[in-house]
């Protein structure tokens, strides 16, 4: 029996009613607290991706009973990386934020860890209502999170987001409902078995809860036309959120990943989706966002228009439902997450020392250590429009090596203008924000290390990522593999009985 | 009574979407309890319909099916969450924008 | 392995300048010139091999998956490219020593030097497609940092951003093309790729390929019409210009069109395509040159000209012609250098580069002038100069030449055309500057020779010019046919090198060139007011920054009208996107909608309670703006939708429904306290009914479902849980089995979103200030008498007895209707309404408890429960269960679910408090607020 895949549920939530406990105290012990939990967090992950990377898919049958009929956790490569990513990115969003940002509102660790637990969960389980209930917890730590610190357009965009999302679990449940009315089953493993082996009558109502099911996981993922929410979201949320954030939308991509290649698969009762959507949706996703990124004028947004385009990048993968595309999505995935989330922290620190301008394009004083952060946005703007040598170019790369060039027009076409749009609007960015500067220096005064420090090291993942491409892709590739042979994981779930 | 199930359910999600599409937050927020409403019913729904046999164990005779009912209580308590939370948001938008538009847009009101 | 040493020791050796500044500018220098005679020393190994004609290799694999490995492979053309490359790399660095300011950043200087001279060996030693790209594109950056050297410049920052954009554009391209190239042939190798020739020309993805790979040739040799970005590339510093952009770099373009000449000439498309490129960038440029007056512009010209001439050469497609292109890209690489370096020396001596002011300068410079004299002579092609060997060589092939049939004089007629416009601008660059006068008040005065160190570098490139064109047997004989080889990967066709070849026509059009030239520029003065008056060049760099501005610009527009911040708009979307996932399939299916399930029979009171719940449902939006009547026609739907419960068997969703129902009402009411109470119409007509067709269709389309499936049978797991819930899960109501045991874990994340949830609110009301309107809609003030005394009385008397249900509601939940969460909310609401009739200040006297702790403890009772299994090493969340007895109430069973339900019973009843009584407090802070003002 091994508890171990419990710690990524259990170590937040305790970590987030301590510090419910301690609200009232103020952040000094909640910081420990956190900080402690999410190194643990780290360290579990890794643990666990070392166990997923044999290959075992590991099942942890909830209050002992057995799949189908009670919930069960499911660890595979798949959910361990995106474990390991998520505690990364929280562990350094949260060293950032400790240096003042939590203190702009009281509850700030307690939503923080609420809010890994419920990414986490969605991660780790599998049954279908009960990836509902995490998608729950995860969206409203965020809701309070996106608040954080309040603000005119903070507000407007977190109304938004609310309101949006409170539709999409609607939808969600009528897609759960109908998928159960005909299958009569929630969990996942299960449900790839009854849809298979549905009989033809069915296939009206499946096919519309796969299709329900996209336009939800659309809408976390912020697919094309689903999208519009997160601009003036994440470009308005206090920095380590707006980190902590660039993993969000990979929750929705991690579910449209699993659904679309266990229970709804291109050669199944309900192939509306893998067949024929999401290619063609992924590949509008990545040039709206591309033209978001050309237009926009504030570092910030552009950013947050990366996040779009990065969303359309994976799923253009993903899209494929072959090992090379998803190999390549699933090596891109950590990378655009990583890079978005240390530029997010950096535009802060960029901003901090421009005084009124703030991220703004225009005319501003220089920077007080232009040098500093100067290098660091350079690189970070080198990873993330995807120029040699760093890890954006290898993902792309992967991605364009994966389509048959006789049918690549398309792809390559829209990827490499993305590209294209990316150096041109980043190059404009880092020209109006370092070099075209007036006056003397903001009085701000210099960014401390423990600031710089959590977004170079974000940053330097994807040097890392570079050098380790070889290990990392064979992990990916391994992953891709895993999914579309679903048999594995459908026989794990199953077969496993429940102890006396 | 299929008929009638499945149009009160009809009824009342075009009420709740036509609601969410209003412009002002109190609508919004009054859509979004007509739309959990019809979500519940219609999750509850998905046990089919069932007369007088509430599923309690150790009776012979068969029973409504339980699961679609936990789903439903465990939807109905995260759904009162939701409204309570969007509800007092919709207040404190009003606080920062200073009006009661879903955009902000207008003046004070 | 010393190839790979070759390319890291400059990139690694570009941190140590930086470092080394702080000891001093000579030092800094110093350190950048000993990386770069390192990297000279491991050349040599490598090169007498390559000079025994056994080309040397490397290979590592790196990401086989992507196919990219390290491959490193020195040939002739290698070799000619790594000697160009360090060599006049170091003559770079130390003309630059003197030549850079006090104020400039030398160590940043020297740092991006050696990364961008890495880079280039990469390009030059790369045996691997993608690699060489990376290496390519690592070029295009370390040029961006170089040209934008001095920021503080708009033309540095603009001219380097127009370099980036147009070469990295080129660079995607050319990865296209060569993922293109590796597909056909199967192997990114080059050395591979060069030996599959036939099969790539025959291969219908030939023209892709090529045209593609071309415009990333192009786009780096600054090719016509991509010319432009090169000229505005001259805002760096000279020593840059004079490596990057006129020695090496630029070559970088006609070097890919050297390296895979085997693999993809010999085509129609080949010939006219880079032939044709090759000649109107030849003239057209060297027809610009002759107009430019800043020194460095008519340079850069005069390089765009040799490029094209070097790219044509090898559209020719004849092998003597690519040997010719191979000794030019020599030739061009010296004099240029040399030319770049003099023009440096004069700006920094003078202050200015333009010829119109610059004059006579033989006078102060003489040294410096006898140097750019005898270079720009190469540059127009004079006779024992080697610049005269590759354009005689030129002339020739232009001569012979059969695909243009009856127009094949055009091609030698162009060549002598461009022949005369290099000797005209040359003679300008010679007699502008030199002779002709007087300078004209220049911004330094007088000027004199630079210091000693600074013209070593000219000096030895100027006679490299004069050795090699009177003695090239000797000195440039052996690389140049070593590289010539391996350009045409087989036997060089046998040419001689002499420098007289008698009177033959090549000769002639030399000459015709020479006394052509010095005409032109005789006549230059027409010639400037005829070009003003009938052709005005339009401004490329204009066109360009245009075109970015207003890409730039419309994408905001777009951006701006897709994403407009409209909540209406985004929702819409959303629910559009719903509407058509749920028509699609019973659009597009062919399965019937209606099942086989025999329908039920129905009876009056259910279809009156759905007459009541759509008929209030409907009224909920007639009233939307009337709101408090809404919210209480809205609270009748609820009420009815518990009642349906009850009517289909699941009495615990009735009184869940219920008690949830009293608070959310509450809820809404006072929340409406703060809101106007009375909504207005917002929406145009148009808008109205697009909401109402979208919300007709959603209901039609969630109701076309629910009949599908409410007439469907279908198999259910459920039959498990009703055998399994007394033995295995210790209770009878298998409903709140399932809640606390089978998917327990689901009610655990359940009180955590309302734990969240709760503390989301508490800090949304924190510092929350609105003002509450001092009467209802219909202006009366609000009852003077806050708390009437009678209700007091009652809810106190109420109070316990509510507290006694819910206990026995939640004890009783594990068997019937009931348990805790219902528990719960009865408590709070008992609570509530103490709150409602005797007001806060009441209740805080009497009832101190802060509901933060209490809700903690409620998750983490729940939360430890489930870890209580782990002692018996069983799986989170499993329960167990035994039998006691309670007086009065009965039999009862204790479960560990038991204690896992207190868990949400606090929960629920410590979220509910929070928020309704901080909401209440609010009241209270605005009323006090009121009666202050």
């Amino acid at each position: 029996m091994n508890h171990w895949i419990m710690a990524p549920l259990l170590v937040p939530l305790l970590a987030g009613v301590l510090n419910l406990l301690l609200v009232s105290r103020g952040p000094g012990l909640q910081r420990t607290i956190s900080l402690v939990a999410t190194i643990v967090m780290t360290a579990v992950a890794i643990h666990l991706m070392g166990m997923a990377a044999e290959d075992e898919i590991v099942i942890y049958q909830l209050g002992n009973w057995a799949a189908p009929f009670g919930i069960v956790l499911v660890l595979d490569r798949l959910s361990a990386l995106l474990l390991l990513l998520t505690a990364i990115v929280g562990l350094f969003s949260l060293i950032y934020a400790a240096n003042g940002d939590d203190r702009r509102g009281r509850d700030f660790h307690v939503l923080f860890q609420l809010q890994l637990l419920g990414i986490n969960g969605a991660f780790l389980t599998g049954d279908l209502f009960n990836l509902f209930v995490f998608f729950e917890i995860l969206l409203i730590a965020s809701y309070g999170l996106a608040l954080h610190g309040f603000g005119t357009k903070r507000t407007r965009a977190s109304l938004h987001y609310v309101v949006l999302n409170l539709i999409g679990s609607s939808l969600f449940l009528i897609a759960v409902g109908t998928l159960y009315a005909v299958t009569g089953t929630l969990n996942m493993a299960d449900l790839a078995l009854k849809v298979a082996a549905s009989a033809p009558e069915q296939t009206t109502l499946l096919r519309v809860s796969a299709l329900l099911l996209l336009v939800v996981f659309g809408l976390k993922a912020a697919l094309l036309p689903l999208h519009l929410w997160l601009p003036a979201l994440y470009g308005n949320a206090i920095a380590p959120v707006a980190a902590l954030f660039a993993i969000m939308t990979k929750v929705g991509v991690y579910a449209i990943l699993r659904t679309y290649t266990l229970i709804f698969p291109a050669d199944g009762a309900a192939p509306d989706v893998a067949g024929d959507w999401l290619l063609p949706l992924a590949l509008l996703t990545l040039a709206v966002g591309a033209v978001g990124v050309l237009g926009s004028q504030r570092l910030r947004e552009l950013i947050a228009y990366m996040v779009v385009v990065s969303v359309g990048t994976l799923l253009a993968g993903i899209g494929q439902f072959n090992v090379g595309g998803i190999t390549a999505a699933l090596y891109y995935l950590p990378h655009t997450t990583l890079v978005t989330a240390g530029l997010f922290l950096l535009a802060d620190l960029i901003a901090r020392q421009r005084g009124s301008v703030g991220d703004h394009f225009s005319l501003g004083a220089p920077l007080t250590q232009p040098t500093m952060l100067g290098v660091l946005f350079f690189l970070s703007a080198v990873a993330a429009a995807g120029m040699p040598p760093l890890s954006g170019f290898i993902g792309k790369l992967l991605l364009l090596k994966s389509v048959v060039p006789e049918q690549a027009a398309w792809l390559w076409g829209i990827v490499l203008t993305g590209s294209l749009a990316g150096l041109i609007a980043l190059s404009r960015a880092g020209s109006r924000i370092f070099w075209k500067t007036e006056g003397e220096r903001a009085t701000a005064g210099r960014a401390s290390p423990a600031t710089i420090i959590p977004t170079a090291l974000l940053l330097a993942m994807s040097v890392m990522m570079t050098l380790f491409a070889a290990p990392i892709t064979r992990y990916a590739e391994a992953t891709a593999i895993q999914l579309l042979s679903p048999q594995q994981y459908i026989g794990a779930v199953l077969s496993l009985e429940k102890l006396p | 009574m299929e008929a009638i199930a499945s149009l009160t359910i009809a009824v009342l999600v075009a009420c709740g979407v036509y609601l969410v599409l209003r412009a002002r937050t109190f609508p919004v927020v009054l859509g979004l309890s007509l739309l959990s409403y019809a979500v519940n019913l219609f999750l509850f729904f998905t046990g089919r319909l069932v007369t007088g046999a509430p599923p309690l164990a150790g009776g012979s005779a068969p029973t409504a099916d339980p699961i679609p009912q936990a789903l439903v209580l465990t939807a109905i308590v995260i759904g009162f969450g939701m409204t309570a939370f969007v509800m007092i948001l919709a207040l404190r938008a009003r606080g920062e924008l200073g009006n009661d538009h879903v955009d902000g847009r207008g003046g004070k009101s | 392995m010393n190839l790979i040493l070759i390319i890291l020791l400059p990139i690694l050796g570009a941190l140590l300048p930086p470092l080394a500044i702080r000891f001093g500018r000579s030092a800094s220098a110093w350190t950048a010139a000993a990386v770069t005679i390192a990297a000279l020393m491991l050349t040599l190994a490598p090169l007498t091999a390559v000079f025994n004609h056994t080309p040397v290799e490397a290979y590592w694999t790196w990401l086989p998956q992507a196919g990219l490995d390290i491959q490193l492979r020195m040939d002739g053309l290698a070799a000619l490219f790594v000697l160009l490359i360090l060599g006049i790399g170091l003559l770079v660095i130390l003309y630059a020593r003197y030549y850079l300011s006090e104020s400039d950043p030398m160590g940043r200087f020297y740092g991006m030097l050696l990364l961008f001279m890495g880079a280039m060996l990469g390009i030059a030693l790369s045996d691997h497609l993608i690699q060489l790209l990376i290496f390519w594109e690592l070029t295009s950056l370390s040029s961006f940092l170089l040209i934008s050297y001095w920021h503080h410049r708009t033309d540095a920052r603009r001219g380097a951003r127009m370099a980036l954009a147009i070469t990295g554009a080129g660079g995607l391209a050319m990865l296209a093309g060569f993922l293109l190239l590796g597909h056909i042939v199967g192997s990114y190798q080059i050395s591979v790729i060069l030996n599959a020739g036939d099969l790539i020309r025959a291969h219908p993805l030939y023209t892709p390929t090529l045209l593609l790979i071309l415009a990333g040739a192009f786009t780096k040799s600054a090719q016509f019409p991509f010319h432009f970005w090169l000229p505005h590339a001259m805002a760096a510093p000279t020593p840059v210009s004079a490596y990057l952009h006129s020695a090496t770099m630029v070559k970088a373009g006609v070097f890919m069109l050297a390296r895979l000449y085997p693999a993809l000439s010999g085509t129609e498309l080949w010939f006219f395509v880079v032939g044709g490129t090759g000649l109107i960038t030849l003239l057209f440029a060297a027809y610009t040159a002759l107009f430019k007056h800043d020194l460095k512009g008519l340079l850069a010209y005069s390089t765009i000209s040799h490029l094209g001439l070097i790219t044509l050469l090898f559209g020719i497609g004849t092998p003597l012609a690519a040997v010719a292109g191979v000794f030019h890209i020599i030739n061009h690489a010296i004099f240029k250098a040399s030319l770049f370096m003099a023009a440096g020396i004069i700006d920094h001596e003078t202050g200015t580069r333009d010829m119109r002011l610059i004059n006579g300068m033989w006078k102060y410079l003489p040294h410096t002038a006898t140097l750019a004299m005898v270079a720009a002579g190469s540059m127009a092609g004079v006779p024992l100069l080697n610049g005269f060997l590759s354009k005689e060589m030129f002339f020739a092939e232009t001569l012979y030449l059969k695909e243009l049939g009856s127009f094949s004089w055009l091609l030698p007629a162009a060549a002598t055309l461009a022949g005369v416009f290099a000797v005209a601008y040359s003679a300008r660059f010679i007699h502008d500057v030199f002779f002709n006068g007087e300078p004209v008040n220049l911004p330094k005065y007088p000027p004199h020779e630079p210091p000693r160190y600074m013209k070593i570098p000219v000096e030895i490139l100027v006679a490299l010019c004069l050795l090699v064109g009177i003695l090239p047997g000797v000195t440039v004989a052996p690389i140049l046919a070593l590289a010539a080889g391996s350009v045409l990967n087989g036997p060089v066709p046998d040419y001689s090198l002499a420098i007289w070849h008698g009177f033959n026509t090549p000769f002639m059009m030399s000459l015709v060139a020479l006394a052509g030239g010095i005409t032109l520029y005789s006549q230059r003065q027409r010639l400037f007011d005829l070009r003003d008056r009938v052709f005005p060049m339009p401004d490329a760099r204009a066109l360009f920054w245009h075109a970015i501005e207003w890409v730039m610009e419309a994408a905001h527009k777009a951006t701006a009208l897709l994403e407009n911040g409209s909540q209406q708009r985004y929702a819409a979307l959303l629910l559009l996107s719903a509407v058509g996932a749920i028509a699609l399939p019973f659009l597009s299916g062919e399965a019937a909608l209606t099942g086989t399930l025999p329908l039920t029979p129905i009876d009056g009171i259910t279809l009156l309670g759905a007459l009541v719940m759509m008929m209030s449902a409907l009224t909920v939006v007639l009233w939307q703006r009337r709101r408090l009547a809404a919210v209480i026609a809205l609270s009748v739907v609820g009420l009815v939708v518990s009642l349906s419960f009850v009517r289909w068997s699941a009495p615990d969703l009735a009184l869940t429904q219920l008690s949830v129902e009293v608070v959310t009402i509450v809820l809404l009411l006072l929340a409406l306290f703060f809101l106007p109470q009375q909504g207005m119409a917002e929406s145009s007509p148009l808008r109205r009914g697009r909401d109402l067709l979208l919300a007709l269709c959603a209901g039609g389309g969630v109701g076309l479902i629910t009949w599908g499936m409410l007439t469907r049978p279908y198999e259910t797991i459920a039959g498990y849980y009703m055998e399994n819930s007394l033995p295995g899960g210790g209770g009878a109501n298998v409903v709140n089995v399932i809640l606390v045991d089978f998917r327990g874990f689901d009610t655990l994340g359940e009180i955590t979103v309302l734990a969240i949830a709760a503390i989301g609110i508490y800090a949304l009301l924190d510092k929350l200030h609105l003002e509450m309107p001092a009467t209802d809609q219909n202006g009366r003030r609000w009852a003077e008498e806050r708390h009437p005394v009678i209700l007091a009385q009652i809810t106190r008397f109420l109070l316990p007895l509510a507290l006694l249900v819910s206990v026995y509601l939640f004890l009783r939940g594990h068997n019937a209707p009931g348990g805790g969460f219902i528990a719960g909310l009865v408590s709070a609401v008992a609570l509530i309404l103490q709150y409602m009739a005797s007001g806060i200040d009441w209740m805080q006297e009497r009832w101190r408890v802060q509901y933060h702790p209490v809700i903690a403890s409620g998750v983490l009772i729940a939360a430890s429960t489930g870890a209580g299994s782990w002692l018996f090493d069983h799986p989170y969340l499993t329960t167990a269960f035994g039998h006691f007895h309670l007086p009065l109430a009965g039999e009862f069973e204790l479960a560990t679910a038991m204690l896992f339900d207190l868990g949400v019973y606090l929960t629920v009843v410590g979220v509910v408090m929070l928020i309704l009584a901080n909401l209440g407090k609010l009241t209270q802070r605005c009323a006090d607020n009121r009666e202050t003002v």
